[in-house]
């Protein structure tokens, strides 16, 4: 008998550890994600380096001293897409194309997989803004369900495209 | 001796033709439309498909051109502020031409993987009446990432505005 209670006690415990648990998550501010913000957000110069986290509603952006936010309630749409860019970028892969041999187009071979994040949102006079971010890949996905969850809109459903526009396919010239 | 006279005459002439001809058609010109204030619409793509990056990366670029190029009042798509503006004129984008291109491809070959974007600008007044049409190209042949050719497309267009719009601050 006592032990068919402890049974039912357990029981009873685990299911209801099993709905609090991910509510508890949900609330739970996401880890920094190492970003590059490409454009769009006010104050802050574009290709800036960063961190990217969604907390208190609030998706939040810092870059050195400086941060960032938006509120979720403000995103009208939030699109991920993947990427690629140069292994070797900057002012030495600028450089390396003056290998000799043809050395620096060997170079650009070489590509590192990335996902860009966009983000449509409204400032308090209902100006639109548009913000891109690049960052490793695995990360932009889980961003976007937190800021989905926190009262962003979104209307993409996987896809890479917003709300006007269908999924695109690259490397394929499309000419009216 | 009088031969060389005739000749120099006639270069005369022929030289005063010609700088003549660039000086008539900045008179015949026409005049610039007034315009007090641009409001910049979001960039439409509803026949193309268009990664949404390029979508965000042509409206975020056309405006911070437009206000490099002397528009001291850039309203952006839904602004309630420009309601209340005179003179403004709205600036509708539709894209009609896309090629994604390939960085790699360029960098490789220098000659293939070109990314290109051909977008129909229309100015209108508020009410919609068209004040100006104009197909501008975006393009990325050698250097730099493919959303580059949204920074083309931006420089030309703003280009295309400010040849076209006089506005207050720049009387």
């Amino acid at each position: 008998m006592t032990s068919r209670t402890t049974i039912v006690l357990v029981g009873v415990a685990s299911l209801c550890a099993g709905l609090v648990i991910p509510v508890a998550n949900a609330q739970r501010a996401s880890s920094p994600v190492k970003v590059v913000q490409l454009t769009g957000l006010v104050g802050v110069k574009d290709n800036a380096k960063g961190t990217l986290s969604v907390e208190n509603g609030q998706l939040h952006f810092v870059h050195g001293k400086a941060s960032s936010d938006v509120s979720a309630s403000s995103i009208q749409d939030v699109v991920t897409a993947a990427d690629s860019q140069r292994a070797v970028g900057g002012p030495i892969g600028l450089m390396s194309m003056a290998a000799p041999y043809g050395g620096g187009r060997v170079l650009s071979l070489f590509r590192t997989k990335i996902e860009t994040l966009t983000v449509l949102y409204r400032d308090a006079d209902g100006g639109l803004h548009g913000a891109i971010f690049t960052m490793p890949v695995g990360t932009a996905d889980g961003i976007k369900k937190e800021l989905v969850a926190q009262g962003a809109h979104t209307t993409a459903t996987g896809d890479s495209t917003p709300a006007t526009t269908p999924s695109s396919s690259p490397n394929k010239e499309q000419k009216q | 001796m009088n031969r060389i006279l005739k000749e120099g005459i006639g270069l005369f002439f022929l030289t005063v033709v010609f700088a003549a001809c660039p000086l008539l058609a900045q008179k015949n010109k026409p005049a610039k439309i007034k315009a007090a204030a641009l409001q910049v619409e979001m960039i439409q793509s509803d026949e193309i498909k268009l990664p949404a990056e390029f979508q965000v990366a042509l409206y975020e670029n056309l405006i911070r051109q437009l206000e490099k190029n002397g528009f001291s009042h850039v309203y952006r798509d839904g602004d309630r502020n420009a309601a209340s503006v005179a003179d403004l004129v709205v600036l509708h984008s539709t894209v009609r031409g896309f090629k994604a291109g390939s960085e790699r491809a360029r960098q490789v070959t220098t000659v293939s993987g070109a990314t290109s974007i051909t977008v129909h600008c229309q100015f209108t007044s508020p009410e919609g009446t068209s004040l100006l049409e104009h197909y501008v190209n975006g393009k990325v042949r050698f250097f730099g990432g493919n959303l580059k050719a949204t920074y083309d497309f931006a420089k030309k267009a703003a280009h295309v505005a400010n040849e076209n719009f006089s506005t207050p601050s720049r009387e």
